[in-house]
This record gives structure tokens, sequence and C-alpha cells, in this order.
């Protein structure tokens, strides 16, 4: 009932800032669109912009405790992220770890949530932030500590952690997601996007670097308008649908930023009879866009390997609690993934972002 | 002490408080240090300033579904009015403040001069406030206070973080006001029977209105406590408070038809979801786990309670 009526407000609210021109849910931060083809240009060292705990002891090679807080727990995301943590940690056989989060993605909680295992008394912790201020004062807080902070997946503000494991690039998954986009609607057209809350972290990032590269190299899609649906399922579904009746033909494609918002965006345009008329491009786990994928309705999901996200994680604060990762590093070891570069001054770049398709889907199961 | 009193709901609770306290302090060690329990009455102190008020609106047999949104709309107002708007941050705290009780008073007027029922008129409001809220904020969170109003939300007065003096104050004086004024008597006399209230002389509809202007003031100053607290101002702040708040002051004995409760009770409810949260996470319980502990003890709690008073009260 509370979510039904924050919808109306909401939907009363997102039409009116849609007469505003700039994509909603994007953030302010200055944008750097990749060249419309070709390689990307190397990027400008930056100097280590990371915190550092105080006073940590010596846990080189020792048994460390960790717990992982994701943004929320229940989900198939960060049930994979979890999955690579407790894979690492059974790898490296030094790592106790154990994932505890909230049950919605809700500041309040996870910041509750850290604060009792600082008490309790743990070595490291790792984070998906569900807001990169907020969290930022009880991260500190670690650090005050001794205890050993990385991020994963969404970060918080550069001091308030050590380093931040970045799946991808904000500019890379911007530019992925608006090309097989153009690429499927026949380069112009209305496009929408259904994203978990305007303020999230990564989805206002890569929303507001949509736009940049959006803009830049595909004039011809017209934004529509972005709804909220925090990543809930029926929200999200019920979004994509008025989405759907609300513009009828004017609109050509929906962008699902959240793992949730797009095989629900993707359900919704199957339920109403509209694929092939309406395509449907986002971030997603494979399992959850199989069908759709399978029966041709959605024909990209852009992701990351969450797994290997998690895995990554885990390794680098193995490495940074063993003092091998200082700030200064180009690279870090990340067990089977290998050497893993360090960008931004105090961030580790997974890879590049993967694009799933009806031809390899198929071989992967998270 | 008169048998009567042993068996009264708020001292039934004091003792769950007690056996609480005692066996997660030997479940978890780090439970029952100074430093974890002061910790936790930051956690507690958005939540229990709406509970206190709520005592109040839940005793004249009325509730308030809009808290959680108020503070959403007065942080953001607070954001807005010092960020965009350029006024002094003490300033832009008044301005928030108002905002908060005005929209109390809006409730409050909603459902004396309407007769809305309180549910369905907060009810209402909770979307009406979350929708302005994320309007104004225009989806953009406000961040980069300057370092002394931090003060409020993480910094410490001889020893004890600021805003427990803030709780402190404030639970004296509504336990005052509640249990010795006529103010209080005439909310409880309304919740009792709002039409011999009438028929006997008490301003009925004034009474209400202040009550829930002051749950609106009241969520408002949590607003403030909270942005000082996380830095920042987002538009879905204190979403679910009214469900926590309202919880506390069931706990604590407030009787959801009006006529009876009490700050104690709502107090010690508090403190006794607060110790249950932080006791069973310390102790490695899952917050998961958590959260079904905290409802069998909410239904134990009531059970017992209604088990001792069945007789008393006839």
């Amino acid at each position: 009932m509370k979510k039904y009526l924050l919808l109306i407000s909401g939907l009363l609210f997102s039409s009116s800032l849609a007469l505003a021109g700039d994509w909603t849910g994007g953030d302010d931060l200055p944008t750097n669109p990749l060249p419309c083809s070709g390689p990307a240009p190397a990027g400008e060292a930056k100097p280590y912009d990371g915190g550092s705990p105080t006073g940590a002891p010596n846990r080189k090679g020792k048994t460390i405790t960790v717990v992982d807080v994701p943004k929320l727990v229940g989900i198939g995301y960060f049930s994979a992220t979890t999955k690579g943590i407790l894979d690492a940690a059974a790898e490296m056989g030094s790592m106790n770890a154990k994932t505890d989060g909230p049950s919605e993605a809700n500041i309040d909680d996870q910041i509750t949530l850290i604060d009792n295992y600082i008490t309790q008394g743990v070595d490291g912790v790792l984070f998906a932030a569900n807001d990169p201020g907020a969290i930022a004062p009880v991260l500190k807080k670690a650090l005050s500590k001794g205890i050993n902070v990385v991020g994963y997946d969404a970060n918080s503000d550069p001091d308030a952690r050590q380093w931040f494991v970045n799946q991808a690039e904000f500019n890379g998954i911007a530019k992925s997601l608006v090309d097989n986009m153009a690429r499927e609607i026949g380069g112009s057209g209305g496009v929408a996007i259904v994203t978990s809350t305007f303020t999230t972290p990564n989805q206002a990032r890569w929303i507001a670097e949509m736009e940049a590269y959006s803009n830049k190299c595909h004039p011809k899609l017209e934004w529509l308008e972005t709804v909220e649906a925090q990543e809930d399922n029926i929200l999200s579904f019920n979004q994509a649908n008025t989405l759907i009746n609300k513009y009828g033909s004017d609109l050509k494609g929906i962008y699902g930023m959240t793992s949730v918002a797009t095989p629900a965006s993707a359900d919704a345009v199957t339920q109403a009879n509209q694929c092939g008329n309406i395509a449907v491009v986002g971030l997603a786990t494979p399992n959850a866009m199989k069908p759709y994928v399978n029966s041709g309705c959605v024909e990209s999901v852009v992701l990351w390997n969450p797994v290997d996200l998690g895995y990554a994680a885990a390794y680098v604060l193995r490495a940074v609690a063993d003092g091998d990762l200082k700030p200064g590093a180009t690279s870090v070891n990340a067990g089977k993934l290998g050497e893993l570069q360090v960008i931004n001054g105090s961030e580790i770049l997974l890879g590049a972002p993967y694009t799933f398709n009806k031809g390899n889907i198929n071989d992967f199961d998270f | 002490m008169r048998m009567k009193s042993i068996f009264r709901h708020e001292t039934i609770l004091f003792l769950v408080v007690i056996v609480a306290l005692v066996i997660l302090s030997i479940q978890a060690e780090q439970f029952a240090t100074i430093d974890n329990l002061l910790n936790q009455g930051r956690f507690l102190t958005e939540v229990s300033l709406v509970a206190l008020i709520m005592t109040f609106v839940i005793v004249t047999g009325g509730i308030d579904l809009s808290v959680g949104s108020i503070l959403g709309l007065s942080a953001i107002v607070l954001g807005v009015a010092w960020k965009k708007l350029g006024l002094p941050l003490p300033l832009a705290i008044l301005v928030a403040l108002s905002v908060g009780t005005l929209a109390g008073l809006f409730n409050g007027i909603i459902i004396t001069r309407f007769k809305v029922p309180p549910l369905i008129a907060t009810l209402a409001t909770l979307a009406l406030y979350r929708g302005l809220a994320e309007g104004i904020s225009q989806a953009r969170s406000i961040r980069g206070y300057p370092e002394w109003f931090f003060i409020l939300g993480q910094g410490e007065f001889f020893g004890i973080p600021t805003q427990l003096w803030i709780v402190a104050f404030f639970t004296l004086l509504t336990g005052f006001i509640l249990t010795y004024t006529t103010w209080g008597r005439a909310t409880y006399a309304i919740g009792a029977n709002e039409t011999a209230a009438r028929f006997s002389g008490i301003a009925v509809d004034k009474t209400k209105l202040f009550i829930y202007a002051a749950s609106g003031f009241a969520a408002s100053l949590a607003a403030i406590i909270f942005v000082s607290r996380v830095s920042t101002t987002r538009s879905d702040m204190g979403m679910g408070l009214e469900l926590d708040a309202i919880t506390a002051v069931v706990l604590g004995g407030t009787s959801i038809f009006g006529g009876k409760g009490t700050i104690v009770g709502t107090f010690f409810g508090l403190i006794l979801i607060q110790i249950l949260k932080n006791g069973l996470s310390l102790a490695g319980v899952k917050s998961d786990g958590t959260y079904i502990a905290i409802g069998l003890v909410l239904i134990l709690t009531l059970l017992i309670s209604n088990l001792f008073n069945r007789n008393s009260e006839g």
C-alpha cells in the first residue's frame, strides 16, 4: 500500500521533473564519455586518495575475520558476490568471511549493521554502499579502530575506505548499454529508464554517463523519462508497464539499470506482447535473463561477473591486511583472475563489461 | 508497593529488559560496554523523539503514519534551504523545524476540521510529504555540511553523545506533561471517551492540533539529528520510521484504542527493541534472525502483560 502510494506521487513528480531537460536520475559529477568508436584513451595516473586504518595490527599471514555488508541480501546479484567472497576465502584458507546485510537497501540499517560489527571486533569490512556519503562516518570509524576496509560494487567517499574494487568503469558500461540500444532500435526513437532510486550512486553515475555518451554518439535517441523502482520486483514490473502504457508506440526501448529492473522490464514487455517493438537493454544476471534472451525478446544483457567481483574484493582485502597492497601500487594479484590494474588513485578495475546474448548466455550460471 | 503495581505492564517490561540485558551480556562480551551502550543511544535517537510524541497521539486514540515522510521532507528542506537558497545553516534548521511542525499541524487540521480518521489522513500525507521531499530534492542528495553541524549527530558532551542529552530532555519533558499537567489529563480523556471529553469542556480539537503539530516537530528535529549523524541528506530518509516508533509505543503498553499509556512504557519499549537488535547482532545472530527474535519478544511481552492484567481490569 505504501509503495503504491509512493508510486503515484513518484509518477506525478517524475513527470513534472521530465520538463527540466536533463535526464532524471543522473548525478552532477563531471562525465567522461568514451569515443563513439575505437579504443579508449589512457587515463591519467592519480595519486592514492583512499584512507588508511590507524593502529592496525600486523595481520600478515594470520587468519582474519571479515564481514561483508552488501547493499541488501536476498537478491541474486549479491548472492553471487557472496559466493565469490566465500570461494576466495576457501581458496586462501586464511579468511573467515560471512555476509550480513539489510533486507532492504536502506542506509540506516546498513550503517547500524557495520557499527555492530565494529563493536564485535572484526579484522576487515567489505561493503557495497547504499549511499557514498551516509556510509562514510561509520567506515571512518572502522578505519580508526584499525579495521581494513575495502568496498566493491558501490563506492563510498574515497577517504572513508582503503580500496574500492570497480566492476567496470562507468563510461564503459554506459557506452555498452547505449551502443546496444542504438543498434537494436535502429539508431533513433524514444527510450526510458527504470532505475533503483535517483540517488543510488552507481545508477546515478551510469545514467549521467549514458546521457553524455548518448548525446555525443547517438543524438537521435530521445530520452523520455526515468522512473524509480527501488530494487523491487513488483514495483519494477509496474513501472515498466506504466511506461509502456504511457508512451505507446513512442517508446522504442527500456534501459534496466538494476539486476531487478531489467528482467522485470523484459517481463512487462513480454506480457504486453511488445517483443520486437520495445527493446530491453540493461544490467542483469544471466540466469534471470535466460528466458527472455532464449525467447528472443531481449537481445543483449550487459554485466560483469559478480562472482568474480566478490572474489576480487576478498583478495584485495587480504592483500591490504597483509600489507602487500600499499598506496602507490599499480596492480594487485587476485588469485585466478591474475593481476588487476589500479585506476583512479585507489580503485581496482575488474575488467571490461561483458555483453551476454543468445549465443553465450547459456554458458553462465549465476 | 501494592500487588497491582507489581504486575503493571511497565514493571513487566522493565523485568523483560533486565532479563534481556543479562542474557545478552553473557552471550556477547562486547555488549555490556559503556562504549557500545552509548553508541546504541545514538541509533535510538531519531525513533525515540518520534515515539515520545507518538505516545500522545496513540493515547488520544489516533495514529500518525506520516512521521517518516515528515522526517524526509524536513531533511530535504534543511538541505535545500542551506545549499540551494544559501541561508545560513542555523536559519535553515529553523526553517526545517517550522516546515515539519506545519506538516504535523496540517495533519491535525485534516483530522479535526474535516473529521477524517487519523489512519486515513496520515496515510495520505505519508505519500504527499514523501512525494514533496522527492520533488523538492530533484532526486539529488545534499552534502558538504560544515564540521560544527556534526556535533549534533556525531559529537559528545561530557562523554555522552550529544543527541542523548536531547532525548533525555524530551523524555523528562513529555513524561512530566503527560503525567502531571492538564494537557496530559486532557490527552487521556480524549482517548478514553472523546464525546465525554468534549462535554466536559475539554478543548478536544485544540489539544489534538497541538499534539499532531508536536509530532511533526519531533520528526523534523529527528531529521536534523539524522542528517548530522550520516552527514548527508536524501529524500528517502526515514522510510519505515513510523512502524518502528509505533512498535515501541505499543510494546510500551499504550493501548492502540487510546486512553491508556505512559512515557515510561514507551521508554522501555524503545530500549528493549534496540538492545535486542544490537545484542543479538553482537552475539552473531544475522539480521534476519534478529527480526524473528524481536517479533517473538513483542508477542511474548504483550501476552504476559495481558495474562497478568486481565483480572485487574475486569
